[in-house]
């Protein structure tokens, strides 16, 4: 074995000039340092007309343009009485057409120039519209982004299809398991409130094209937007594009709703919806906390340790590697803008381990509010957020983004220049703190899709019933199209 | 339309687009002495690295008996090595042999004898397992490879397997490289899979997450019988049955056999030195020894020469599939099949319905006919995947309901378009727009380092990874009568299965 490492040193030393001595395990290795500041956002930040703000930055290596316009608008400020507003406007938006293109005339001529042109709504209340073409085409493409964004019709035909379309789409919402669990896991945790109203059959048959046309005047409007632009153009010739097309583009005064941010207390214990399925599906938790809270890192280190940190972390280990039980187990803060997020340990397991599955991560969330973590668990924490902190800026697309984001929320924009600072400053005490100010395994709410008899029945290591976790509550299937409880087949 | 010039220099081994004489692609080859391939895209900037392993092995080269094994082995590959995630080896792999002796009593009890074998011995050797595993615990380091990347900055650390290739990925800071070079040469050479039975606990979860997903088993049998021969015909999960009674000396001939450096392809894009990359890599793979050479899997697909046709009920929403089979990647017909499903099912606009049911967007002819014009779809689509020993074509299509249309009035409609095309053709500018949207596509991968370096890796281990830039000629010059011919070759009904699905009510 020595012998051929040498022989191949010596191989290596005549063939690229270099020797590098061959070592067996990761702790010989030996890292030359490695500096890295990330981009400065006030480089990219530029302002157009009308207010409208934008993250601007030439990339020429590829002859493309990306263009991605955030806009606070989403299915969070839908009234009451409209649910399904946003939803509906993001799907007719480029078909019903502007005053002068009709959809299909933007779609083909899109197509045509292989570029494409999209509307997601990604959170609640973040939407984006996204161009991507071949730097030849940016006027095309400019023309037919701004008219979208700026000049939509709503044509009759386009939105009645879209109607349709999205009442089939209401067919699909209970085939997911996942999907079931996510949308009540939401509805628990946060009551009756626009965070978690959906859309019916009826609320969607009540919408009109004056409606969507209301709707969007009241968010599209240039000082509420940003703009992420990367690719192959000059960042002045750009600018001066852009302003011309915006130019008649007027602004109106904000009216972002402004929605409760009271949740009613949730009832600890067992919620059950039962699908005749082989695995329960699994989220325990309960409301978290904003990503603008200053003991954010503190919270992300230390849900890295409990279960967000893959295998690195003890919920995976305790029931991926140890016990075999999942696939698919950890835990998770979820981050919502102007609002709490979610928190919650998840895990798919076999209806006859599911009590045993919940026992053990239960056990977890007590564990790290009760005894420091090692410091060999903080050190990988921390160190895998510094270490893979370039990742961010890995294109820059995604560096546009990212700025483009925190702008718009109002986070300040010297977000990334701190990050790392406040990543170090976290502590095995502060791990402990944040444990105990955000985990509380005697107020969580344990959701389980699942086939309630085997699943209540469980197994060897965790014989049921599944009352051993509090009082259990049946919660009724809702039938997506109507919005009232699934009658018993 | 100006094309973009592509153009092959072969000295330097780099792909080459010009424009306006600025390099974009520049992949650099060099071929270890042990046949191990290392292609580099050194894109200077951003200080981290992507770095991914390919082996050319996946479910093809799988047989009845051991189906799942590459995903199953995939998995193997994370449970430490006889240098990785344990304190004392020798001690360690005494107590393996045991498990193993006691495991092998207990499959041959359970799984030889017709009646599931003596409940008393199974018991009693399953005890002495669970004694074995409890002795071996204390010894284990527990997902160390997974905790030492992690800890040196890591990200999108995962692998996969796919029916052809099977894939090992890592992003680290551009100063870490070789970390990825040592852990990776060692799980290639010093592969051990330590708690083999409980880790195959967790790919039987995988596998019955994946049957808990509506139309999952449908879309199962729908592919087990459209492939009467070829091993495309079972998933990448391996069969239930299959996965229960794998041993772990199943797993050890099985990486023996594929994971070798002559079977393998890795792949560098970031900021880096290519030299630097190079010399590592001679160090640290150039370890390994050469293997016996792979032969490439012997069963392609025999004619089928009736038609086949699928029914099921479920609790998935109501759709209907045609799928044909075509002519393996590389096949000239490849391109023309190509460009057709770009036409039929082209778009980006919302990623399909819902984000679901794929390419059925707003811009492909079944859309406009089916969703649009006709108002008998929610979503309609086509796709061609050109695999490596077998091709096929699919055309996917939903009805809507409330207008009382059935799959069968989808079929007929299928069915009329699909005439028409074999007559006629596609249009000039369905044509143009096609060619231009997989050009741009192409480029727009590009973007993306992480999806250059899976094209890169995935292409290298078929047709060399230069098919990226010559498929993107061949699809230049595809023709009308092209389309015309492909589309009477294989689009017939005895070259095919339609698979007619039902939502039963009241689940």
């Amino acid at each position: 074995m020595k012998k051929t490492c040498a022989l191949f040193s010596l191989l290596v030393f005549l063939t690229a000039g270099a020797v590098f001595g061959q070592v067996e395990k990761p702790s010989d290795l030996k890292f030359p340092e490695l500096k890295y500041d990330p981009p400065a956002p006030n480089s990219m930040r530029t302002v157009f007309a009308s207010g409208l703000r934008g993250f601007v930055q030439e990339d020429r290596r590829l002859p493309l343009v990306n263009v991605t316009a955030l806009i606070d608008f989403g299915r969070l400020y839908d009234p009451a009485d409209k649910v399904g507003l946003a939803e509906l406007l993001g799907a007719s938006l480029i078909k019903g057409g502007t005053k002068t293109r009709t959809g299909s005339e933007i779609e083909d001529r899109l197509d045509f120039l292989g570029g494409s042109l999209s509307f997601f709504s990604p959170g609640e209340r973040i939407s984006t519209l996204s161009l991507s073409v071949m730097s030849k085409d940016l006027d095309d493409g400019l023309a037919l982004f701004f008219d979208v964004l700026m000049n939509p019709e709503f044509r009759e035909d386009a939105v009645r299809l879209e109607k349709a379309r999205l009442i089939e789409g209401l067919r699909q919402a209970n085939d997911q398991p996942a999907a079931i669990l996510s949308r009540e896991y939401e509805r628990v945790l946060y009551g009756d409130h626009p965070l978690t109203r959906r859309p019916t059959r009826k609320s969607y048959e009540g919408l009109t094209v004056p409606d969507l046309k209301s709707c969007h005047g009241r968010f599209f409007f240039p000082r509420d937007i940003v703009l992420a632009v990367s690719g192959d153009f000059s960042k002045a010739a750009l600018k001066k594009k852009i302003d011309r097309i915006i130019a008649p583009w007027k602004n109106r005064p904000s009216d972002i709703p402004k929605l409760s941010r009271d949740f009613p207390p949730v009832e600890p214990g067992v919620y059950f919806i039962q699908r005749p399925i082989s695995q329960g599906y699994i989220s325990l938790g309960h409301l978290g906390l904003e990503d603008t809270h200053p003991d954010y890192h503190a919270v992300q280190v230390m849900n890295f340790i409990l279960g967000g940190g893959s295998f690195t972390s003890r919920i995976t280990t305790k029931v991926r590697s140890d016990e075999g039980l999942a696939y698919n187990t950890g835990s998770r803060f979820a981050y919502r803008w102007g609002f709490p997020g979610t928190f919650s340990g998840y895990v798919q397991t076999k209806s006859s381990t599911v009590g045993y599955a919940v026992s053990l991560i239960l056990k977890e969330f007590k564990r790290i509010r009760t005894e420091p973590v090692t410091d060999e668990e903080l050190d990988t924490a921390v160190n895998y957020y510094l270490e893979s902190f370039a990742d961010n800026f890995q294109t820059v697309q995604a560096t546009t983004l990212s700025f483009a984001n925190l702008e718009l929320a109002g986070k300040p924009l010297d977000y990334y220049a701190r990050y790392r600072d406040r990543i170090k400053a976290v502590t095995r005490d502060k791990v402990l703190e944040a444990a105990r100010t955000y985990i509380h395994p005697d107020q969580a709410a344990i959701m389980i899709v699942g086939d309630w008899e085997p699943c209540n029945k469980g197994g060897e290591k965790f014989p049921g019933p599944l009352d051993k976790f509090g009082k259990v509550r049946k919660i009724a299937l809702i039938d997506p199209l109507t919005g009232e409880p699934v009658k018993a087949p | 339309m100006k094309r973009i010039a592509f153009r092959l220099c072969l000295l330097l081994a780099a792909a080459v687009f010009a424009r306006g004489g600025s390099l974009v692609l520049d992949v650099r080859e060099h071929v270890l002495p042990n046949g191990m391939k290392i292609l580099m895209v050194p894109r200077p900037g951003v200080p981290r690295v992507v770095c991914h392993v390919y082996y050319k092995v996946g479910s093809i080269n799988e047989r009845p008996g051991i189906t799942g094994i590459a995903h199953l082995h995939e998995h193997m590959m994370f449970k430490g090595t006889r240098v990785m995630g344990v304190t004392d080896f020798e001690r360690n792999d005494e107590i393996n042999r045991k498990i193993d002796e006691v495991m092998n009593r207990l499959y041959r009890e359970r799984f030889w004898k017709p009646d599931g074998g003596d409940a008393e011995k199974l018991a009693a050797w399953q005890k002495e397992y669970e004694e074995l595993v409890k002795a071996e615990k204390p010894l284990i380091i527990k997902d160390d490879l997974w905790t030492v990347y992690m800890k040196n900055g890591g990200t999108g650390l995962n692998a996969s397997t796919g029916n052809e290739t099977t894939g090992y990925y890592v992003t680290l800071p551009s100063n870490k490289v070789e970390l990825q070079m040592l852990l990776e040469s060692d799980r290639m050479m010093n592969a051990y899979y330590r708690e083999f039975y409980s880790e195959k606990d967790v790919v039987m979860e995988e596998r019955r997450l994946s049957e808990n997903r509506p139309g999952f088993l449908f879309g199962e049998q729908v592919n087990a019988s459209f492939y009467a021969a070829s091993p495309y015909s079972w998933q990448v999960l391996g069969w239930m049955d299959d996965l229960k009674k794998i041993t772990r000396s199943d797993i050890k001939k099985f990486h023996d056999t594929y994971y070798v450096p002559n079977n393998c392809v890795a792949v560098y894009v970031g900021d880096f030195n290519p030299e630097r990359i190079i010399a590592l890599a001679e160090t640290y793979f150039g370890r390994i020894p050469r293997a016996a050479d792979v032969e490439p899997i012997r069963t392609y697909e025999p004619p089928q020469d009736a038609e086949k046709r699928l029914y099921g009920e479920g609790p998935a929403p109501t759709s209907l599939q045609l799928m044909f089979h075509t002519p393996p990647d590389g096949h000239a017909d490849t391109a023309p099949l190509q460009v057709l499903a770009t036409v039929l099912g082209s778009g980006g606009f919302g990623g399909g319905f819902m984000g679901r049911g794929g390419g059925g967007g707003g811009s492909g002819r079944l859309w406009k006919l089916l969703v649009r014009d006709k108002q008998m779809a929610v979503n309609a689509s086509a796709f061609s995947r050109p695999q490596w020993y077998a091709g096929a074509f699919q055309f996917s299509a939903m009805p809507r309901l409330d207008k009382s249309v059935s799959l069968e009035d989808l079929e007929k409609e299928i069915w009329a378009e699909i005439e028409n095309i074999k007559k006629d053709g596609v249009t000039v500018e369905e044509l143009q727009a096609a060619k231009n949207r997989r050009e741009s596509n192409f480029l727009r991968g590009l973007q993306s380092p992480m999806g250059l370096t899976s094209s890169i890796g995935r292409a290298e281990l078929n047709r060399g990874w230069r098919a990226l830039i010559t498929d993107l000629e061949d699809i230049r010059k595809v023709t009308n009568d092209d389309i015309k011919g492909v589309a009477a070759r294989y689009f017939v009904k005895d070259n095919g299965l339609a698979a007619v699905y039902r939502r039963k009510m009241g689940r």
